[in-house]
């Protein structure tokens, strides 16, 4: 029986061009290419909640169900977007965590900060690893 | 015949001569709740080291494939639900199974009173997220003190 869990990205596995050409470092590249192509929905998911958290505290609605999403998002974002190449999405999402992790509301200035925060994670996300890592 | 003997010592010599050659393959257990986490490492291990890997997506389904499988060590993330890292790895420090098993964390948390709970726990090595999938087998070999060559 085929084990889901340890079914492999055949897709990315078998990108051209020639493999068999590529040196490990370039097939892993490729490999990670098509990885990030295929989990970006995710991580643009992530990275809306986030921006939807942060509107919502700019407007004071921000409940504690949302603000502990926005945490966990934001850790999971800081996880992975080094290990695809954009180490700044790192920064900013652990930025982000920081801020939506602490135990008292931000002041204005501090939500404001976190909008910017948030507009520049999104746009990295969205343009997405620029060439090899 | 004697040529098909000799090509084929010639073959042996050239297989023990890879052989020495070919780094050692070690077999990895990645525990991880993140798919994409599981699949960049598994890539990374499998493609630059040629080591085999073998996955979990819990603690629970990690300790129960570490007792079964017996990998040279376990990759394991902190953060997870239900039973997360650290419940984890004292879990498999109590286990004759697995015990003697080296454990490296993989976390995204980088505070100092962490990293000396666990080190206190017995982990091998704690390795930081985001990882460098072109370096995360050199930093596991060296963390663990295995030569590159096996």
């Amino acid at each position: 029986m085929v084990d889901p869990l340890n079914k492999r990205d055949e897709t990315a596995a078998t990108l051209p061009p020639s493999p068999q050409a590529q040196s490990p470092e370039q097939k892993l590249q490729t490999m990670l290419s098509a990885l990030w192509e295929r989990s970006r929905h995710t991580v643009v998911e992530r990275a809306a909640l986030l921006q939807e958290a942060g509107k919502l505290w700019a407007n004071d609605r921000l409940d504690e169900t949302t603000r502990l999403r926005a945490v966990d998002s934001a850790h999971k974002l800081a996880g992975v977007l080094g290990t695809f190449g954009l180490p700044r999405g790192t920064e900013l999402a652990r930025e982000a965590e920081q801020v939506f992790g602490q135990p008292i509301p931000p002041s204005k200035i501090e939500i404001e900060q976190l909008l910017d925060l948030l507009a520049e994670l999104t746009s990295m996300i969205d343009r997405g690893p620029v060439g090899p890592r | 015949m004697g040529w098909d003997r000799s090509h084929q010592s010639l073959n042996a010599a050239e297989n023990l001569h890879t052989a020495k050659k070919r780094p050692m393959t070690r077999r990895i257990l990645i525990i991880d709740d993140e798919d994409d986490i599981r699949q960049v490492a598994a890539m990374s291990l499998e493609t630059i080291a040629g080591w085999d890997v073998i996955l979990a997506n819990s603690g629970k389904q990690g300790i129960e494939r570490a007792g079964k499988e017996q990998p040279d060590a376990i990759l394991l993330d902190v953060m997870m639900p239900e039973m997360d890292g650290p419940t984890t790895l004292l879990k498999l420090k109590a286990s004759g199974q697995t015990s003697h098993i080296p454990v490296l964390l993989l976390t995204a948390k980088v505070q100092g009173p962490d990293q000396r709970r666990f080190a206190e726990m017995g982990v091998a090595a704690i390795l930081f997220k985001p990882f460098d999938p072109l370096t995360l087998a050199r930093q596991i070999s060296t963390a663990l003190g295995w030569r590159e060559d096996g």
